[in-house]
């Protein structure tokens, strides 16, 4: 009977889960399954007609309560006592203005307060639906996998560099193991100079498609695009990833009757939650559409946008799926933006949808996303959607040994990379050569 | 004590003697190892045995990496040098510590290469032209940058823009910069020894010290190829100039002492292909500004901070390559290694060159040693005259073509 209840003691050294403490350490306790709580009326609300529990009834302070009764503090006795409670001093008035002490004016009273609440998307939003969310907000349709147009780029054995695994292994180190005098370097340090060398290894490839020098790279600009989706004002903002700039415009991905054929499309919600959960609430804003840059900038079209998540604590950085919501947030802002600069602030179907592509990592997974906006009327749920294809989760490596691995005085484990993918660097070499080498490839399906 | 072991010793001398064969034959190979002095003692022969005994060490290292970790090991307090620097005629300083002559202007041009010709400037110009303006002009930036923050408002996103469209675009005709690997903000680090001193405090007060040095660089790009770049003059080229010597401490410079790791780097680990150093880029900080150093009245000043970054980076750039490769103060260069710099505060460009000859800079491998190392540096000029709206105004085509063919420098076969 007791063995029914006492069962073998785990394995030593195997990782022990929640079991007693002291002399019955070790043994796992099965006891039998219950059936699971009700749900508790805290969650359901409280029957009718019976009372609040206390905890939730209004309560007054007792000094309001009884009349007459003054809380003891120790503002007499000038000095800290534990048992008394904390004196509450008027606010000191400085008497005149110090702008360095001053608070500033009440959101109220700014110029650019309004009573509509703006919900704002910036850099540092975390949206809990992830792209799902992300898909509701900018009106779009998923598609899985790249678009056909840059798969044929990747196909093309023309369009790889010269020992292209050999430099993309040693980037990879560059960037892993040889870039500090450190053993291991940190990843706010690794993952920023991994994709500088990647576009360093794309730029190499200018020699042979000369277009490509006519590219440029925008470190620290700032977008701003606003939009009306259901009732609700939203906005994208600030400061967000690298920005490669092209010259020509990127083609559109999806012919006429692909973006038709959205119109039919539903957009999924995801009803208890609210869309807007996570975006920062603001009253006092602009309504302004930048794409960061003035007018007669020689590089005017958006073409890539770049996104390293290197934070080096876990809780602050970006998981995959915030990631691509964030990617596909920044993505269309861009695309809005530059959508009406070029067509004007009124909603409709654009001619010429507007593409942006976008990557994102965090040193390891790589996120590939094409987006196209077809439309700026966001307003409603019905009518063309834009379009939106995300390669997620692409590893470019399973992991980096930094110590070799010794098992009786042989290595059994080289210090390296392990599991290298080529695949992953084709897909990023093909999403940076894609406006350069399109008229090519199109002329050979033709 | 010392009567009785005297007299034990003149004993046993005598009956070693009584006792001792007449013709003894010669032993073929000696039957005991070599009786040296002691390793421990506190003793002038011990202390020359240790010094051989840690030259061995580092000579005998199975890897670079070892050899290294070994040069580098024991921690002393150590001078550190600022490229960067402030002090006043620092440039002559910093030749002394390592024995460089600086020779005004550029190298003689070697053969030229062949290869495709130079592309047509006018591209390369647009390109640099449109770098600019999107810095100075059509990306939105706040007005006013942060304090002492304005090198990383535009001159430092331009650099960067500027060295990679250049790379990017000069490609073609320099294929070894296709191979190359461009680092952003690495780190270079270089730690030697350089003259004697007397230890003036602490319970080794009076004794004899190596001088310390260690420089801890940061440029703001460079460029490593896996070839290494042709020599500018042959390795025993006699320079007419003289390397200055200065009679005082490096404290009055100012130098201040620390003591930490002694690292050798060259911006990447010993097991990285692209060992060879191609092209540093430096950006002036904000508080060596050309128009603080006007200011301050210390116009002379300005070339001198310009010639100091120079030799300084790429003495401990160059000299990091060269011990990447095996050589150290005790074993030196067989070949030359050769280094670029530009350093720049986003307007004016200055250009230099570095050969390290020799990287033999102790007291004792420095003894007979005629080679010095030669440093050629260009003074400052400026890109441009101003940006004015969207249109550059005066611009200065020669420090482009310098910039070029400082990216076309290759070696003969590749």
């Amino acid at each position: 009977m007791a063995g029914l209840w006492w069962p073998t003691r785990p394995a030593a050294g195997a990782l022990r889960a929640w079991g007693p403490r002291g002399p019955h350490r070790g043994k796992t306790v099965q006891v039998p399954r219950r059936p699971l709580p009700r749900t508790p009326w805290t969650t359901r609300g409280p029957p009718p007609g019976a009372p609040l529990p206390r905890s939730w009834q209004d309560k007054r302070p007792v000094q309001e309560q009884i009349p007459g009764l003054e809380q003891v503090t120790y503002a007499d006795k000038q000095y800290f006592v534990p048992w008394l409670a904390r004196p509450r001093h008027p606010h000191w008035e400085r008497g005149w203005h110090d702008p360095r002490h001053s608070p500033g004016p009440r959101y109220e009273a700014m110029p650019l307060y309004k009573e509509r609440v703006c919900y704002v998307c910036h850099q540092r939003a975390k949206m809990l639906e992830g792209v799902r969310q992300a898909l509701w907000l900018t009106k779009t349709k998923l598609m899985e996998g790249l678009p056909p147009k840059v798969l044929n780029i990747i196909d093309e054995s023309a369009n790889q560099l010269e020992n292209q695994d050999e430099k993309v292994q040693n980037a990879i180190s560059h960037a892993r193991v040889w870039n500090t005098t450190e053993l291991i370097p940190k990843r706010e340090s690794y993952c920023p100079v991994l994709l500088e060398d990647l576009l360093h290894l794309c730029r190499t490839m200018a020699s042979k498609y000369p277009s490509l020098s006519k590219r440029m790279l925008a470190r620290d600009y700032k977008v701003a695009a606003t939009w009306e989706r259901e009732s609700s004002i939203l906005q994208v903002r600030g400061l967000n990833g690298i920005l490669l700039n092209a010259i020509n415009p990127l083609l559109p991905v999806a012919s006429k009757d692909e973006i038709l054929a959205t119109e039919n499309h539903i957009l999924e919600t995801f009803h208890p939650i609210s869309p807007t959960i996570d975006l920062q609430e603001v009253n006092v804003y602009e309504e302004r559409n930048d794409t960061g840059f003035r007018e007669g900038y020689p590089y005017p079209h958006p073409h890539t946008l770049y996104f390293v998540e290197s934070a080096n604590i876990r809780p602050a950085r970006f998981k995959p799926e915030q990631l691509r919501a964030k990617m596909l947030m920044f993505a269309f802002g861009n695309a809005l933006a530059k959508a009406k600069m070029l067509y004007g602030d009124d909603p409709k179907v654009l001619e010429h949808p507007v593409v942006v592509q976008s990557i994102g990592t965090e040193g390891r997974i790589f996120q590939f996303m094409v987006f196209q906006l077809n439309t700026t009327d966001l307003a409603s749920n019905d009518g063309v959607k834009n379009l939106v294809w995300i390669d997620s989760d692409q590893y470019m490596y399973d992991y980096i040994r930094y110590l070799p691995g010794i098992r009786k005085k042989v290595v059994k484990f080289p210090p390296g990379i392990y599991g290298y993918r080529p695949d992953t660097f084709k897909k990023f070499l093909a999403l940076y050569l894609h406006g350069a080498v399109q008229d090519s490839t199109q002329t050979k399906i033709l | 004590m010392a009567a009785p072991r005297g007299w034990r010793l003149v004993w046993q001398g005598c009956r070693l003697l009584h006792t001792e064969p007449s013709a003894a034959p010669q032993p073929p190979a000696p039957l005991y190892p070599p009786v040296v002095a002691s390793y421990t003692a506190k003793s002038k022969s011990a202390k020359r045995r240790r010094l051989e005994y840690f030259y061995q060490q580092v000579h005998e290292a199975p890897s670079i990496a070892e050899k290294l970790r070994i040069y580098g090991r024991r921690q002393r307090l150590k001078y550190v040098v600022y490229p960067q620097t402030f002090s006043l005629n620092a440039d002559r300083w910093y030749q002394s510590f390592t024995k460089t002559v600086f020779v005004p202007g550029l190298p003689p041009a070697g053969a030229e290469p062949a290869g495709p010709g130079l592309p047509d400037l006018s591209e390369l110009r647009s390109l640099a032209c449109d770098a600019l303006l999107q810095e100075h002009f059509y990306q939105r930036k706040r007005e006013r940058p942060v304090l002492y923050r304005e090198q990383q408002h535009v001159p430092a996103p331009f650099l960067t823009q500027l060295v990679s469209s250049l790379t990017a675009a000069l490609g073609s005709c320099n294929p070894l910069l296709t191979t190359s690997c461009l680092d952003l903000k690495p780190q270079v680090n270089f730690y030697w020894e350089r003259g004697e001193t007397v230890v003036c405090r602490g319970y080794r007060t009076g004794r004899i010290d190596p001088v310390r040095f260690q420089i801890d660089d940061k440029p703001h790009i460079q460029i490593r190829v896996p070839k290494q770049l042709p020599e500018f003059v042959p390795l025993d080229y006699s320079d007419p100039g003289e390397v200055p010597v200065i009679n005082h401490k490096p404290d009055k410079l100012p130098l201040f002492k620390r003591q930490y790791d002694n690292k050798v780097f060259i911006g990447s680990k010993v097991a990285d292909p692209c060992s060879y150093g191609h092209t540093q880029f430096h950006l002036i900080p904000d508080k060596l500004k050309r128009e603080r150093l006007l200011k301050a009245n210390l116009a002379d000043q300005i070339e001198v901070t310009y010639r100091a970054n120079g030799i300084a980076s790429l003495f401990a750039w160059t000299a990091a390559q060269a011990m990447y490769q095996g050589f150290w103060c005790e074993a030196d260069v067989t070949r030359p290694f050769v280094s670029q710099a530009v350093i720049t505060d986003g307007k004016y460009f200055a250009f230099f060159c570095y050969q390290l000859n020799t990287l033999a800079l102790t007291v004792q491998a420095d003894q007979n040693n005629p080679r010095k190392n030669i440093c050629w540096g260009t003074e400052s000029k400026p890109l441009y005259e101003a940006v004015e709206g969207n249109n550059v105004k005066g611009f200065n085509d020669e420090i482009l073509l310098q910039l070029v063919q400082f990216l076309l420098n290759r070696p003969e076969q590749l």
